[in-house]
């Protein structure tokens, strides 16, 4: 592993805990150093939803043989494993026949994953979510990797306590439910934006990004007035 | 983790109004969170369109009451949750916390008999539609699995509220007829291709938020698709909707 990658990645972490805040720009950053830093195609973070599934916060990705396979992983597979055991679990070799969860198997192949990893967010005694990681090779990752893709699950859950200080139980609920929400806006402003621009949604993801940084506004906050603009008034041509 | 809990708690909802003898509806909602979420009261109130919030259905005076006291008082967990757009969950009312955060609405409330008030964003997104209030005599918070079925229950409020907002009528009736026939609603509701799809329609469209989602589930309803697949083909630009004078889209 690249140690300068590994320091650049908890630096940059950090920094954006203190900056403006918002969650979903920091969930983003961290599946998407964290498929860079374990050498992953791609990465996710899964929260546990009182309403009995489990809800994609972030991923590096939105290929839609990732959001297909993160819909199975309500049914069976690692993540729901990670979830039930508070343990780390590993699918590895997902090609080969004689699969523990064969649907799951099945979704990955069709993904192009051989092996899925789940790590848990662990809140105490809770489990709140997990970082999944997605690799196209069939070799799981070895103990030190492990150690650093658990460090970087428990910053995905301090990162989402961020903003309130949880003394009560009802805190944490609250604070989720406002974390999956505002995916659902940046969502709907991806759409939004790409129907305007003609880009595709990953594209029009970094154009939102761009503008919350060169306004020093909250992501969400940016989705926000997308959607509510009636023209999606906004900068047509990525900068840079 | 029951995931199949959603579809037995609408179930229950569409049972409700079944039972009634009529079309379902929020009220239908309200009525089902009382015993699911084991509180004295429900309430809706809707916001949007330019007007003030008001209460749409109470299952009790009480309710009735905590809903339109948060509204002319302008305080408390139910106004908190249009700021927030997160769920606002007071467990005691008489705490120190509840006395500094909604001062005038904590002591009212006591004396309307409320120990405890949970409110909930009736919102996909942007979308915006309104608040559901339950309240409780005693206080306490809301165990895991009563609050997972208050959300759902929120999440059934909402595309009640939403699928109204369809002005000729027929795809509101018809989504609404969907959950009356029991037929199982989408339960991928929170996929992120449904929600890019909605962000799409409202340019495709030119409408807002709300009225893109609700056109989005009429279409998928009325051509007897899943919401997810229909989503699916929009962002894949395999499907258009565009404007169309008649009131129909037309791919």
């Amino acid at each position: 592993m690249d140690a300068d990658l590994l320091s650049d990645t908890f630096v940059a972490l950090a920094d954006t805990m203190v900056d403006d805040f918002d969650v979903i720009d920091f969930l983003h950053m961290l599946t998407d150093r964290s498929a860079r830093l374990l050498s992953v195609s791609a990465a996710g973070v899964v929260l546990a939803d009182p309403r009995g599934q489990l809800q994609v916060a972030a991923a590096s990705s939105d290929a839609a043989g990732l959001i297909e396979l993160f819909q199975v992983q309500n049914d069976q597979g690692p993540c729901l494993e990670c979830f039930r055991t508070g343990q780390p679990v590993t699918a590895a070799d997902l090609a080969r026949p004689g699969q523990r969860w064969p649907r799951f198997a099945a979704a990955a192949a069709r993904a192009g994953f051989r092996t899925v990893e789940a790590l848990p967010m662990r809140l105490r005694e809770q489990v709140i979510g997990a970082l999944n990681l997605f690799g196209a090779g069939t070799k799981p990752l070895g103990p030190a990797e492990l150690r650093i893709g658990q460090a970087l699950a428990d910053v995905a859950t301090i990162g989402l306590l961020q903003e309130r200080n949880v003394r009560r139980a009802e805190t944490l609920a609250e604070q989720l439910q406002a974390a999956l929400n505002s995916r659902v806006v940046i969502e709907q402003a991806k759409g939004k934006l790409a129907e305007r621009t003609g880009l595709d949604m990953d594209q029009a993801f970094t154009l939102l990004r761009q503008h919350a940084r060169d306004t020093n506004e909250r992501l969400t906050d940016v989705a926000r007035y997308v959607i509510d603009s009636p023209t999606a008034d906004f900068p047509p041509q990525p900068r840079g | 983790m029951t995931a199949g809990r959603p579809a037995v708690v609408w179930g229950m909802v569409a049972g409700h109004a079944a039972a009634a003898g009529r079309r379902v509806s929020v009220a239908d909602a309200c009525a089902v969170a009382v015993g699911c979420a084991q509180v004295t009261g429900a309430w809706v109130t809707v916001s949007g369109g330019g007007r003030p919030d008001f209460a749409v259905c109470a299952t009790d005076p009480a309710g009735e009451r905590l809903a339109e006291l948060q509204l002319t008082l302008g305080e408390g967990p139910c106004h908190d949750v249009l700021a927030s757009a997160a769920p606002v969950l007071a467990a005691d009312l008489g705490d120190e916390d509840s006395g500094r955060r909604w001062p005038g609405f904590a002591a009212s409330a006591g004396r309307l008999g409320a120990g405890a008030v949970f409110a909930f964003p009736l919102s996909v997104g942007a979308i915006r539609a309104g608040v559901m209030g339950l309240y409780r005599g005693s206080p306490g918070p809301l165990p895991g699995t009563q609050l997972g079925d208050a959300l759902i229950l929120a999440d059934a409020a909402t595309l009640l509220l939403v699928a109204g907002l369809r002005h000729d009528g027929d795809g509101a009736t018809a989504a609404a007829d969907g959950l009356l026939n029991g037929q199982s609603p989408d339960l991928a509701l929170h996929r992120a291709e449904i929600d890019q799809a909605t962000g799409m329609l409202t340019m495709q469209l030119g409408t807002g938020i709300a009225e893109a989602f609700a056109r989005l589930r009429a279409y998928a309803y009325v051509n007897d698709r899943r919401l997810a697949d229909v989503a699916s083909d929009l962002v894949g630009r395999r499907l258009r909707l565009d404007r169309d004078p008649g009131g129909n889209d037309a791919p």
